[in-house]
């Protein structure tokens, strides 16, 4: 079995996978870091969305073997201790979530829109950019808030 | 702002307890949980939509490495599991009963976790393989070979009524299996005699799914010890799962316990036991060592149960004023390819004439089977189908009768001191102020303004249309629900409740509730639910029975703790229990609060100490001081409210941009503002998203659903919605007695008839008089294409 090393969430790893394992797959089922979710099998719901080398990725469409030497922050990596990254004190503030599914992509998501389209963020833009990420219960409306509010957040990082 | 210094009473709009676990990754959800020594499940799903299965050839399967065991139906035979214990009705005293009109019983067929004699829909499981890895039992269902006796089918709705049409069950005399007829024929035919004008509309509510963002998944676990299961999985409350597998494996409930953490979404999909939890705890047992099963995606689209599905012609009387006279004609639902549930046909047809007064009604309502996925309540069951159907009928009378669409509305719609109103199906609407919620709506959406906006548009070669829908939605569901409170020494209240959230955030509005009752402060509120180990009963979350039945029980158990707490401060000021009164969760003497005379006031943590300490307390207050409130709640709600819809057509592309939505929602007494926006919000976008751009859309010759994964099934996404207008009113309800109405439903029952009606309007001048649901841009467009050619030839 192939060995893969990479950094995520600050710990370096190094793991024998089976070649076909995916990202997702290494994430949620060897590691344990199941907080990133997933909701398809066709890379449409967003549910699986990490950092990788500071980009936002669907894990679920790369193969974990290909991010030999990469750095991977996933939801369980923003937070420093108990204070939450603004993204996800932006969501928890703005009740942009329900059933909590689809929130870990979405905060990543909207965390890697701030780092390409800066930290105002009109709506038009967030509503776009979210695309790739699929919500069934909060109709969108405080999840396109949020980012807003987390994006503007972001600034005093 | 932590939630320890908010304020957190019934109004506030407070920070969710579950969202710190839920913004950080550290919810666990149903595939969030794996057992030492787990094997993994995937099931042979058929690929025809009705096969007789002749053979099932496991032998080179078996052989694959990895693979453990593959489980037929057969083996469900053999080990006697009883078929998934369906109900086809939820029984509520308020809703009306339908029965097949020639007397006879309606057709039920038991329904198997995997087939045991032929397949009825595409996706039906026929073999669980359990193997080592996921991957192993992959590899094992590719290897399974299958005989089928491929038959004729039928997935239209329309077409599975017919008498010829291929049988899907071949001990039944057609696909029909219920046939009723309600309300009063005679009277309706007179009504319809006189009238002035008549219009009708035949249309078909697509079939859509439900698609929770998590799929389903499933550990199942046995113990030889004491013949044990344990179901872990997201179930919208683990007491009735407890019971169904319970049910299907004749083993007593103490041998089953379910358990049910996060779940991520429920809309009604999750609402029926689904034959792989029974299938995961059986293997279990089979195996001897646990197993577990997750859904994909494309899994999830032929195997969930789907919804709406529902085929309408109806007529409309009214006399020469425009006031309505009566309704009449045929609801035909679709139940997929077992007989899992009619209630959604009864939820609607009940209500088929909405919250307008109507003298007479007749319906025939008809439940058929077809070779599609099994069908059960999604979101506001029934309501949004019918409401779409009379507002549909308004606006074309309002047309048919040279009428003004809002002053026909205003004509028709029930007035306050109607209420309670008795319908022409022998519904009892209690009370609401229906003129309310629509004038402030229209008032909301500048209705009076829209003529202007309308011209501008125009100058941009746009068209603009507005729609307007009321809609009444009936919440009654399961009538029980229970909660048992403990008041810990340290203060801390525990409530044991067996709703589950699947998003609704009971763990916060529930918590809110005590908090204003015993004040007792937010954190130190637990709500407990989920775990069968110790929730001895819950109806289950559907048909806004959350917080409706939650408040009462929560309530009367409040009001115990305090009754009991009461006796015990009276024992430690001395005095009769009948001088004590309670106040922000403080005993104190009559008249003495803040005064600190004869030892007084005494917290409610004092007396869950001296509950705990002392020892010459009469037995029943002595231990932690416990509280159980269980009550049967025989009245329905009956939410109600109205939108309004603004869109923007390009006439050139047939697209469609919403550019106003307003939503207003009487919520009779609001808990937590937020979570009830937010609820408004996700019904909106599920409504909308059925009358734009959902269907789960089968081929009528072959039955393969051709709309199986997020490629081909339209879901609504952040770019086709603007931020919602939606504010609530609260006019407390006569009939909850803390004046409660359910919030989950109402952004959806109005919004198939609202978009639907905007469109229609922004294309009333190209003559285009309806267009199907889901209406998309292509439909739009066509509408315009062929009104145009009638017009010209
Ligand atoms: S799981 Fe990766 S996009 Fe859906
Ligand atoms: S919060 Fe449930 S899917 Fe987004």
């Amino acid at each position: 079995m192939p060995n893969v090393s990479l950094t995520i969430n600050g710990k370096k790893i190094s793991q024998p996978i089976e070649a076909r394992t995916l990202l997702v797959q290494l994430l949620r089922d060897q590691l344990s870091l199941t907080g990133t979710h997933v909701g398809c099998d066709t890379s449409q719901c967003g549910c699986c969305t990490v950092h990788l080398n500071g980009k936002g990725v669907k894990s679920c469409a790369v193969l974990a073997l290909s991010c030999q030497d990469s750095v991977i922050t996933t939801i369980e990596g923003l937070a420093e201790g108990e204070t939450l990254h603004p993204m996800q004190q932006a969501f928890r503030e703005g009740h942009a979530l329900q059933c909590g599914f689809c929130t870990p992509g979405m905060i990543m998501a909207g965390i890697d829109m701030v780092k390409r389209k800066g930290y105002e963020l009109d709506e038009k833009t967030v509503r776009e950019e979210l695309e790739g990420n699929l919500c069934r219960c909060t109709g969108y409306h405080t999840i396109v808030k949020a980012i807003q509010a987390g994006a503007r957040a972001m600034k005093n990082l | 702002m932590s939630a320890s210094i908010q304020s957190a009473k019934i109004g506030d709009s407070v920070i969710r307890k579950e969202d710190h676990r839920l913004v950080t990754g550290a919810g666990c959800f149903s595939d969030d949980v794996n057992l030492p020594g787990q094997a993994y499940s995937v099931m042979l799903r058929s690929p025809h939509a009705h096969a007789k299965v002749l053979g099932i050839h496991t032998k080179n399967a078996l052989k694959c490495p990895g693979v453990i065991s593959i489980l037929t139906g057969q083996d469900l035979i053999t080990d006697k599991i009883k078929a998934i214990p369906h109900r086809p009705f939820s029984p509520h005293p308020a809703d009306i009963m339908l029965t097949n009109s020639d007397g006879s019983e309606m057709f039920m067929a038991p329904h198997y976790p995997l087939v045991v004699d032929k397949v009825r829909h595409v996706g039906e499981a026929v073999a669980m393989v359990i193997a080592e890895s996921l991957a192993a039992a992959k590899d094992g269902a590719e290897a399974i070979e299958v005989d089928y006796e491929i038959l004729p089918s039928v997935t239209d709705t329309v077409s599975a009524a017919k008498k010829n049409a291929p049988r899907v069950f071949d001990t039944a005399p057609s696909n029909v299996c219920l046939d009723a007829e309600t309300g009063d024929r005679e009277k309706t035919e007179q009504a319809f005699a006189k009238a002035a004008k008549i219009v009708s509309f035949t249309t078909w509510i697509p079939r859509i799914t439900g698609v929770p963002l998590e799929p389903r998944a499933a550990v199942g676990e046995y113990t030889d010890n004491g013949r044990h299961y344990t179901l872990h999985a997201g179930t919208s409350g683990a007491w009735r799962t407890q019971m169904d597998i319970a049910i299907m494996l004749g083993v007593h409930e103490d041998h089953v316990r379910v358990i049910t953490k996060d779940v991520g979404g429920h809309f009604g999909t999750r609402g029926m036991l689904y034959g792989e939890f029974l299938l995961v705890v059986w293997a279990a047992r089979r195996v001897g060592r646990p197993v577990k099963w997750t859904c994909d995606r494309q899994e999830a689209f032929v195997s969930d149960y789907q919804a709406r599905d529902l085929a309408v012609e109806a007529e409309l009387a009214l006399d020469e004023k425009g006031h309505f006279l009566a309704i009449r004609g045929s609801n035909i639902s679709n139940a997929g390819g077992h007989t899992t549930n009619f209630s959604p046909l009864r939820k609607g047809v009940e209500i088929m004439s909405t919250i307008y007064r109507m003298p007479a009604a007749f319906f025939r309502a008809r439940g058929v089977v077809s070779n599609t996925a099994p069908t059960r309540p999604y979101r506001s069951s029934g309501r949004p189908e019918v409401i779409y159907v009379m507002e549909r009928l308004i606006d074309l009378a309002a047309l048919a009768c040279g009428i003004d669409r809002v002053t026909l509305r205003r004509i028709n719609l029930l007035q306050n001191h109607e209420m309670p109103y008795t319908n022409p199906f022998g519904m009892v609407f209690s009370d609401g102020d229906y003129h309310q919620s629509m004038e402030k709506a229209l008032r909301m959406a500048d209705w009076d303004g829209f003529e202007q906006r309308r011209q501008e548009a125009k100058t941009r070669g746009q068209c603009r249309g507005i729609g307007i829908a009321n809609y009444v939605d009936t919440a009654s569901g399961v009538p029980r629900e229970r909660a048992e409170m403990t008041l810990r020494a340290d203060g801390t209240v525990e409530v044991i409740i067996g709703t589950v959230s699947t998003g609704q955030g009971h763990e916060t509005s529930f918590a809110q509730l005590v908090t204003d009752w015993l004040g007792v402060p937010f954190d130190q509120v637990k709500i407990l639910t989920g775990d069968t180990q110790f929730v001895k009963f819950g109806g289950g979350t559907h048909s806004g029975r959350g917080l409706r039945l939650a408040s009462i029980v929560i309530h009367s158990a409040c009001q115990t703790i305090i009754k009991k707490g009461k006796r015990i401060a009276a024992l430690l000021l001395k005095c009769e229990p009948s001088v004590i009164e309670f106040k922000e969760g403080v005993f104190y003497q009559k008249g003495e609060l803040g005064q600190e005379s004869q030892g007084g006031p005494v917290s409610l943590t004092q007396v869950a100490e001296a509950s705990m300490g002392l020892t010459d307390l009469p037995e029943e207050l002595q231990g932690p001081l416990r509280a159980i409130g269980d009550e049967t709640v025989t009245v329905a709600e009956f939410p109600y409210g109205c939108q309004v819809v603004e869109v923007e057509i390009d006439p050139q592309l047939g697209s469609l941009k919403i550019i106003n939505y307003t939503a207003v929602d009487d919520v009779g007494r609001a808990v937590n503002p937020a979570i009830i926006h937010g609820q408004v919000h996700g019904g909106i976008a599920q409504g909308v998203g059925q009358a734009l751009m959902e269907q789960a859309h089968y081929d009528p010759v072959s039955g393969q659903l051709l709309s199986g994964s997020f490629m081909d099934y339209a879901m609504p996404r952040a770019s086709d919605f603007p931020f919602f207008n939606a504010q609530y009113i609260e006019i407390p309800s006569k009939t909850h007695p803390l004046g409660m109405r359910p919030a989950g439903e109402g952004g959806t029952a109005p919004a198939l008839g609202v978009m639907i009606n905007a469109i229609c309007h922004a294309l009333q001048d190209y003559g285009v008089k309806h267009v199907e649901m889901p209406a998309t841009s292509e439909r739009i467009w066509q509408a315009i294409q062929q009104a145009q050619a009638t017009k010209t030839s």
